[in-house]
């Protein structure tokens, strides 16, 4: 077993983990926040990307103790309250998900491209997201909708 | 599964010395290697031997003579670190391995001792002439990277050793090297042929160095060294594709396999080879 402290989302939290729980398992199976989602388990998909001290990662390549002391934020940590971070509302608003599996890991990973790349163009864009699948939408209102928030400034 | 996490080299290697561990740094080659095997029902065997908590084999340095990578340096730190033109080649690779989230974990060294024939760390590094640096509680040593990645997934690391740096020379005049990579789709895709090039021009435009390797087309990433040879002296022309036509598949030895025929292979080798040499002529490509 091992012991790991580490703050998530703001709030510092500690588990007593199996030494082979990865970062996802700790998030989702102790700490409830099933917003992160497996999709391949591989590392291809994408669906599990969190920040871990302000890098996207994905959190099926981690594990719980190499997270240890770290500052980890998950799609739960990004809204204010009640009023959506402005990628989530710009999913929203340009219809950028249809089944949704995708989106937790497109958002973080998002937010962590326009960190890096303020105002990036299209073709950024999609280069950018080369570690995110999506099956449904096809990426085109996921474009869109990242673009929305890079020229909003 | 067990795991131990030491928090100094020390302990790493006395842990290395007593028992069969399997080290991890980015683990983005063993995670999903072992997620594979669990859901084919072979569970791993191996307790992990992490070594992220080693803060001492972390960062990218400038020595006496070159550069020293540590160990778990990542393949964004290298897109990052302030380095001359000579690795721009490198970065360009570094860009290329998995996407950004993979890149933040990653690790150059990680790369080389999971000796992928198709790791795209390797050419970069064989041209750049770099050095593993391998220590145990007996000994340390450096070895070039060709008598360290010996074939497909086997390389010389003694089962008591860990990799704790790469040594890179300077490399020579303000040259920049190139990387290029051909997949089956563009993004986040496995080389079936990659090529890494530093070609230097001298006043009059004839080639004073070149030096060029190959990766995913042999067992292991190699030089073409019978090219290299040839090309000093010449000139950037039509003349060379003859010459690529005849000394870049014999240094070869590709496998037919789902990515691509050998045929294929070598046919994109020479093509990468031809594209690296002209683009050497008309200047540097953003890094
Ligand atoms: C989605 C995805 C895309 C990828 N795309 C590419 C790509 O385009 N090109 C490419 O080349 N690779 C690619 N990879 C493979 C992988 O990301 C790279 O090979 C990476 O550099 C491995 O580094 P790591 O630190 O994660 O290694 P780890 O997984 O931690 O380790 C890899 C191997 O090296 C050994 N090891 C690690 N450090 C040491 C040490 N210090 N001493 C001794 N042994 C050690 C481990 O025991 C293991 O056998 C991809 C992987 C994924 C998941
Ligand atoms: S579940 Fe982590 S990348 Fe797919
Ligand atoms: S919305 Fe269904 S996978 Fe992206």
């Amino acid at each position: 077993m091992a012991s790991v402290s580490l703050t998530v989302n703001g709030e510092a939290v500690s588990a007593e983990v199996e030494d082979r729980t990865l970062l996802v398992q700790l998030l989702r199976d102790h700490l409830r926040l099933t917003g992160t989602h497996v999709g391949c388990d591989t590392s291809q998909c994408g669906a599990c990307v969190v920040h871990m001290d302000g890098r996207s990662v994905k959190s099926c390549t981690v594990l719980a103790a190499q997270a240890s002391g770290a500052d980890v934020t998950t799609i739960e940590g990004i809204a204010d309250g009640d009023t959506l971070h402005p990628m989530q509302q710009a999913f929203m608003d340009n219809h950028g998900l249809q089944c949704g599996f995708c989106t937790p890991g497109m958002v973080m990973s998002a937010i962590d491209l326009l960190k890096r790349h303020p105002g990036a163009d299209e073709a950024t864009i999609r280069r950018e997201l080369e570690g995110n699948l999506c099956r449904c939408t096809g990426y085109h209102n996921i474009v869109k909708a990242i673009r929305q928030v890079a020229t909003a400034g | 599964m067990t795991m131990f996490r030491p928090e100094n080299l020390d302990d790493a290697l006395a842990l290395r010395a007593e028992r069969e561990v399997l080290p991890l740094a980015g683990g983005t080659d063993v995670f999903p290697a072992r997620a594979v095997d669990e859901a084919w029902g072979r569970p791993a065997a191996l307790p992990l031997l992490d070594l992220s908590g080693l803060f001492e084999l972390r960062g990218i340095a400038e020595t006496d003579d070159g550069y020293r990578v540590g160990t778990l340096a990542t393949w964004s730190d290298v897109i990052r670190a302030e380095l001359p033109a000579g690795f721009d080649g490198l970065k360009q690779a570094a860009r290329e391995v998995g996407g950004h989230q993979i890149q933040n974990r990653g690790t150059l060294v990680g790369n080389l001792c999971n000796a992928s024939p198709a790791a795209d760390g390797l050419p970069m590094l064989l041209l750049l002439e770099a050095e593993i640096e391998l220590a145990s509680r007996r000994r340390r040593r450096r070895l070039l990277l060709d008598e360290f990645v010996t074939g497909n997934r086997r390389t010389t690391l003694a089962p008591d050793e860990l990799a704790v740096a790469l040594h890179i020379p300077r490399p020579p005049g303000d040259v920049p090297s190139r990387f290029l990579k051909l997949g089956s789709r563009h993004y986040l895709v496995i080389s079936i042929a990659a090529v890494a090039g530093l070609v230097a021009l001298d006043g009059a435009g004839a080639i004073a160095t070149a030096r060029i390797a190959v990766g995913a087309c042999s067992p292991v990433a190699c030089r073409l060294t019978a090219l290299e040879a040839a090309l000093v002296g010449r000139h950037i022309d039509g003349g060379l594709v003859p010459l690529v036509a005849e000394t870049v598949p014999p240094a070869l030895s590709p496998i037919d396999d789902a990515r691509g025929s050998a045929d294929y292979r070598r046919e994109a080798a020479c093509v990468l080879v031809r594209r690296l040499l002209m683009e050497s002529h008309s200047g540097r490509v953003a890094a």
